[in-house]
C-alpha cells in the first residue's frame, strides 16, 4: 500500500501538487480528505470523482499534515491523504441525516457496515452542529457489537460553528455522516485517545436535560452558568465552551468530557457534542497548562512500543487543544510524527471517535486521538 | 536564549570576515525563524496565561463563594445531625472498615457504660464480648466486603449484667469514588415488644388449646348421643311393625320426627366443630348423581307431601351423571337447602335443578338450584345469611326450629369442594338457593350402578351372620333387621365370644361395632385377618360404628374391615353396606 498526503489553500493548488504527486506511476483510488469551509469541497470533490477515486472527506476547524518534506499546521487550507488500496478491501458511503436522530443514523452506518466484511472496522466522520456523537456510537455500536473498531470525528467550520460538512463522490451533505468499513483481515489498525484535562472547581448538578441539550445547571439557564463562572460574554460561547468542557462525573468510572458545540440563546441553553444525562454530578475542566503535551508525548511513546509498525498516522486531535495550546500544539502533533517517521494526517474536531488501546469505542471531547493504520503482510486466503 | 544569541553573534563574526557569505547567511536565517517560532509561542503562553488568569480567578471566586454557602449549609446540617444523634431514641454508631468505632451516639454511651474517648477506636467485642451474637458479626463483615444492608436483625444482647433484645439496621458508607469506608448502625432495644410477644404467643396457644378442647368436648358429647339415638329411632322402627292404634301410631310418628329432627342438630353440631377444628375431610369418590337425588327425591317428597307442596327434581340431559366427588358432602348441601325451603313454604312448589356450567374432557362444572315459593328474605339479611348462628329475625319464625348453622356449614363445604354458594330472593315471593361444583368426570357406566341398585331387594334367606354389639338395645334392633332381610344372626356381646363363636362355625357375614369391651372391633378384626393368613380365605367385616367424624373410614379397613355403618342406622343403610358385600 502506498500513500502519499497533499496540502493546498485551494482547488487549483489541489490540481497542481496531485499532478506531480501521479508522475512516478503512483494510482491512489481513495483520498481522504480534511477541508475549511471556505475552499471549494464541491470542487475537489468533483475533480477527484472524475479521476475514479473514492472520497471520504469533511470539513475541518484546521488541519495538518507531516511528512518527510513539510510540517504543516494551517487554517482555511486543505489536507489530502491519497491511498492506494487493494481493491475489494473497503467501501465508502455517505448518509444523509436529516430524517433521523444521531441513534438512527448510527443503526443505519452499523446496518451497512456489517454487511461489507466478516471481520470489519469503521472510520466515520459526522456533521451537524446538533449531531450527538455518542449517541451516534451507540447507534453504530447496536448493530456492529460494542467491540468494534472505529475512529473518526465531528467535522468544524473553523470555529464559526455554523455550518459542517461531509463529503463523498460529488455530494457534500451538512447533516449526515460518511463512513468508510475497512476488511481487518487486510488491515491492522490500532488507536489511542488521550486528554489530559482536569477538573477545576466545584461539582454541580445538572437539573434539566434532554440527550445532548441542557436546560439548567443548579437549577439555573446553563448558558448564564458558563457565562457567570468564566466571566465570559455571550458571543464568546460556544467557542470558549469547548476548552472549558464540562466533566461528567462517573462515580467510580471514567469520567467523560462534553463539550459545548452550539447555543441556543432564546433558550439559554447549551447543545454539546455528546449526551449530558439529566441528574449528572459535574464540573468545568480545564487543560492543567501546557505540561499536557509531556502527557501527550508518554502515552505516544507507550503506543509505539506496540504498535511500531505503521503505513500512514491519521490524527484527530480535538479543536480545543490547539486553542489552548496555540502554536505548541506542534510540539505534540510533531513528537508523535517523529515516533513513526511515516505520513501523518488529520484535522482539529469538534469530538473525536475511537478505541483507546482494546477497550470499547467512545465518543470524545478534548482529546488526541492517534490511529495506526497498516496492511497486512501476509493475507488469510479466507 | 543568551546562548542562541552567543551563537548568532558567532555566525555574524563570520559573516563580517568574509568567509562562506551564502552558507553563513542562510543560517543566520533559519536561526532566526526559529527564534521567531520560539517568540510566537512564548507570546502565546504570555497571551493565553492571561485570558487563563481571568477565566480561572473568576472561576476561583464563584467557586469560593459557592463553597462558603455549602459550608454554611454543612454547619447547620451538622448541628442537625449532632441533635438527631443525641436526642433519638435508639443507639447509633460508625465503624471503619476494621469495624472498631468512628461515631457513637450519646444513647450508645449510657448503654456500654463506658465515656465515648473509651469506645472509638476500639471493636465491639471488647464491650458485649461473647453476649453478641456470632451471627451479628458476619453480617458487618458482609457489609463491609459486599456492601449489602441488613435491617431487622435481632438478637439477643448482654451488658452490665443487662440481657436485653435489640433490633439493628446496618448499611455501607461510601466515599465519593464509591469505595466502602465503614458502616452506619441503628439498634433499638426491642426487649418490651418481645416480651409482648411472648404474652400474646401464651394468650394464643391458650386460647387455642381452650377451642380445641371444646371441639373436642362437642365431638366426644355428639358420640356418646348416637348411641341412644340409635336405640330411641331403632327401637320406633321395631314398633311401628307392631299393631298400633291410630292414636298410637300418630304418637309414635311424633317421636320419630322429633328424635329425627333431634339427629339433624345433632350432626350440624358435629359437622360445625370438625369444620371449627379443620377435622373436616372430603370423601371423594365415584358415584352416579341421579342416585343422589333419587335418595334426595325419595325423602323430600315425603316431607313436601306432609305440607301439601309439589316437589319436583329437574336434570336436562346434557349433565353428566358418572361423577367424582363427595356424594354425601353433596347430597348433605341439597338436603339442607331443601329442607329449609320446606321449613319456610306454606304452599306452592319446591323445585332442584341442575345444570351444566362447563364442561371438558376431564371436569364438569355444575350448579344446583332450590327454588321455593316461601316467604323469602328480607334484604338486610342476606348478606350475614351464610354466617354462622344467623338466622332471619322475624315473628313469623319463630316458630321454626334450627341452630342457624346449617347454611354456614353449605357454605364452608362449597369452599372445601371449590365451589361457590349464594341466594337470589324476593321478600314474600320466595328464594332461590343456588351453588356451584366441580366434578372430575368418571367413566363408570350407570348400568353398572343400576345393577348395584337392584341387589338392594334382594334377600338373604338362609346367610349365617355373626353379630358382636355390647349395648343391648342396639344388639336388638340389629337383630331384628338382619332377621327382617332373611338372615340367621348369632349375637354375642364382645370381640372375644365373637372370636370364638367364629372358631366354631362357619358365617356368611361379621358385624363388629368398634368400642366393646374385653376386645373391641378393631382387634377382633385383626385377629381374624390374621388367621385368615394361615387357614386362607376372607369373611366379609362390617364395622358398627358411632364415631361419625369422618376420615376414619382408613383406619377401619387397615384393620382388615371391608365395610363400615354409622350409627344411628336404618335398614336400608345396613342393608346397603351388606349389599356391596355379598353380591
Amino acid at each position: 500500500m502506498q500513500v502519499k498526503t497533499i496540502h493546498a489553500d485551494s482547488v487549483k493548488g489541489f490540481q497542481q501538487s496531485y499532478a506531480s504527486e501521479i508522475q512516478d506511476g503512483f494510482h491512489p483510488n481513495v483520498a481522504m480528505v480534511f477541508a475549511s469551509v471556505d475552499l471549494d469541497m464541491q470542487g475537489i470533490c468533483s475533480f477527484l470523482a472524475a479521476k475514479d477515486i473514492h472520497v471520504f472527506g469533511c470539513s475541518s476547524c484546521g488541519e495538518f499534515v507531516y511528512n518527510a518534506s513539510e510540517h504543516v499546521i494551517t487554517e482555511g487550507e486543505l489536507v489530502c491523504l491519497l491511498m492506494d488500496l487493494a481493491s475489494g478491501t473497503f467501501g465508502i458511503k455517505l448518509f444523509g441525516g436529516h430524517n433521523c436522530n444521531s441513534y438512527e443514523l448510527g443503526k443505519t452506518i452499523g446496518d451497512w457496515s456489517s454487511g461489507t466484511f466478516l471481520h470489519h472496522a469503521i472510520f466515520v466522520l459526522a456533521s451537524g452542529l446538533d449531531t450527538d456523537g455518542e449517541q451516534l456510537v451507540r447507534g453504530i455500536q447496536h448493530v456492529a457489537g460494542e467491540d468494534i473498531v472505529m475512529f473518526g470525528g465531528l467535522a468544524g467550520d473553523d470555529a464559526r460553528f455554523k455550518e459542517t460538512f461531509v463529503f463523498s463522490g460529488d455530494k457534500l451533505e451538512n447533516n449526515g455522516a460518511i463512513a468508510m468499513a475497512i476488511d481487518l483481515d487486510h488491515y491492522n489498525i490500532h488507536g489511542i485517545a488521550t486528554s489530559g484535562w482536569v477538573s477545576i472547581g466545584a461539582d454541580k448538578l445538572v437539573t434539566h436535560s434532554e440527550g445532548n441539550v441542557v436546560y439548567t445547571i443548579d437549577n439555573q439557564p446553563a448558558l448564564d452558568v458558563y457565562k457567570e463562572y468564566l466571566n465570559v460574554r455571550d458571543e464568546e460561547l460556544p467557542e470558549i465552551g469547548i476548552e472549558y468542557p464540562l466533566m461528567i462525573k462517573k462515580r467510580g468510572k471514567q469520567d467523560v468530557l462534553r463539550a459545548v458545540i452550539n447555543v441556543d440563546r432564546e433558550k439559554r441553553s447549551l447543545i454539546f457534542a455528546g449526551s449530558v444525562p439529566n441528574g449528572s454530578v459535574v464540573s468545568f475542566s480545564s487543560s492543567p497548562g501546557f505540561e499536557v503535551i509531556e502527557g501527550t508525548r508518554l502515552k505516544v511513546d507507550e503506543f509505539y512500543q506496540q504498535n511500531p509498525l505503521t503505513d500512514v498516522l491519521i490524527l484527530f486531535s480535538c479543536m480545543a487543544r490547539h486553542s489552548a495550546l496555540g502554536p505548541t500544539i506542534s510540539e505534540e502533533i510533531g513528537d508523535a510524527w517523529r515516533k513513526w517517521n511515516t505520513p501523518l494526517i488529520g484535522f482539529f474536531t469538534y469530538g473525536e471517535i475511537g478505541n483507546n488501546y482494546s477497550a470499547a469505542c467512545d465518543f470524545y471531547n478534548q482529546t488526541f486521538t492517534l490511529v495506526a493504520l497498516k496492511e497486512k503482510q501476509h493475507v488469510p486466503e479466507n | 536564549m543568551s546562548q542562541k544569541i552567543d551563537f548568532l553573534a558567532d555566525m555574524i563574526r563570520n559573516f563580517t570576515s568574509g568567509n562562506d557569505f551564502e552558507r553563513e547567511r542562510e543560517l543566520i536565517l533559519e536561526e532566526l525563524k526559529k527564534i521567531n517560532a520560539e517568540q510566537e509561542k512564548l507570546t502565546f503562553k504570555y497571551q493565553r496565561s492571561t485570558k487563563e488568569k481571568n477565566i480561572l480567578s473568576s472561576l476561583l471566586t464563584r467557586t469560593t463563594y459557592d463553597l462558603q454557602q455549602v459550608s454554611a449549609r454543612l454547619s447547620v446540617r451538622a448541628e442537625e445531625l449532632s441533635t438527631l444523634l443525641t436526642t433519638i431514641p435508639a443507639y447509633v454508631f460508625f465503624k471503619d472498615i476494621h469495624l472498631n468505632y468512628l461515631i457513637v451516639n450519646k444513647a450508645f454511651t449510657e448503654l456500654v457504660g463506658v465515656p465515648v474517648q473509651e469506645i472509638i477506636g476500639k471493636n465491639a467485642t471488647e464491650f458485649f464480648g461473647i453476649h453478641h451474637d456470632p451471627g451479628y458479626y458476619e453480617h458487618e463483615i458482609q457489609v463491609i466486603s459486599k456492601g449489602i444492608a441488613f435491617y431487622n436483625i435481632e438478637e439477643h444482647v448482654e451488658r452490665n449484667n443487662r440481657k436485653f433484645w435489640v433490633n439493628t439496621n446496618i448499611a455501607p458508607i461510601r466515599n465519593a469514588d464509591n469505595e466502602i469506608i465503614g458502616l452506619i448502625g441503628i439498634s433499638w432495644d426491642i426487649t418490651e415488644r418481645k416480651l409482648h410477644e411472648e404474652e400474646l404467643r401464651n394468650a394464643k396457644e391458650l386460647a387455642e388449646a381452650g377451642t380445641m378442647a371444646k371441639n373436642e368436648f362437642i365431638a366426644s358429647v355428639s358420640h356418646e348421643f348416637r348411641t341412644p339415638m340409635n336405640g330411641i329411632l331403632g327401637l320406633s322402627e321395631i314398633l311401628k311393625n307392631t299393631l298400633l292404634n291410630p292414636e298410637q301410631m300418630d304418637l309414635l310418628k311424633g317421636i320419630i320426627t322429633s328424635a329425627e329432627n333431634l339427629l339433624v342438630l345433632l350432626n350440624d353440631v358435629l359437622d360445625f366443630s370438625a369444620i371449627e377444628a379443620g377435622k373436616m375431610k372430603l370423601d371423594s369418590q365415584p358415584f352416579m348423581l341421579d342416585r343422589v337425588l333419587e335418595d334426595i327425591s325419595l325423602v323430600m317428597k315425603m316431607k313436601a307431601k306432609e305440607k301439601k307442596l309439589s316437589f319436583s327434581i329437574r336434570t336436562p340431559s346434557e349433565v353428566p351423571n358418572a361423577l367424582i366427588g363427595d356424594a354425601q358432602r353433596l347430597r348433605q348441601i341439597i338436603l339442607n337447602l331443601a329442607n329449609n325451603s320446606v321449613k319456610f313454604t306454606e304452599k306452592g312448589v319446591i323445585e332442584i335443578r341442575v345444570s351444566l356450567i362447563e364442561k371438558n374432557t376431564l371436569q364438569a362444572f355444575l350448579k344446583f338450584e332450590v327454588t321455593d315459593t316461601g316467604i323469602g328474605i328480607p334484604v338486610e339479611a342476606m348478606n350475614s345469611l351464610f354466617k354462622v348462628f344467623s338466622r332471619v329475625k322475624q315473628d313469623k319464625l319463630k316458630t321454626i326450629s334450627g341452630t342457624g348453622l346449617g347454611l354456614s356449614i353449605c357454605r364452608k363445604l362449597t369452599d372445601m369442594m371449590g365451589g361457590e354458594i349464594g341466594v337470589e330472593s324476593t321478600f314474600g315471593t320466595g328464594s332461590t338457593f343456588w351453588f356451584t361444583l366441580p366434578f372430575v368426570l368418571s367413566n363408570l357406566s350407570s348400568r353398572k350402578t343400576n345393577e348395584a341398585a337392584s341387589s338392594h331387594s334382594e334377600r338373604f334367606t338362609g346367610l349365617h351372620v355373626l353379630v358382636a354389639e355390647d349395648n343391648l338395645i342396639n344388639l336388638r334392633i340389629v337383630d331384628f333387621q338382619l332377621r327382617k332381610m332373611g338372615f340367621l344372626a348369632d349375637l354375642v356381646t364382645n370381640g372375644m365370644e365373637a372370636l370364638e363363636k367364629y372358631a366354631a362355625h362357619p358365617y356368611d357375614l361379621i358385624i363388629l361395632d368398634i368400642q366393646m369391651p374385653v376386645l373391641d372391633g378393631y382387634q377382633t378384626a385383626k385377629k381374624i385377618r390374621e388367621g385368615e393368613k394361615i387357614s386362607g380365605g376372607h369373611i366379609p367385616i362390617i364395622a358398627l360404628t358411632a364415631n361419625a367424624m369422618k376420615g376414619d373410614r382408613e383406619q377401619y379397613l387397615e384393620a382388615g374391615m371391608d365395610e363400615y355403618v354409622s350409627k344411628p342406622f336404618t335398614q336400608e343403610s345396613l342393608r346397603n353396606a351388606i349389599s356391596n358385600l355379598l353380591k
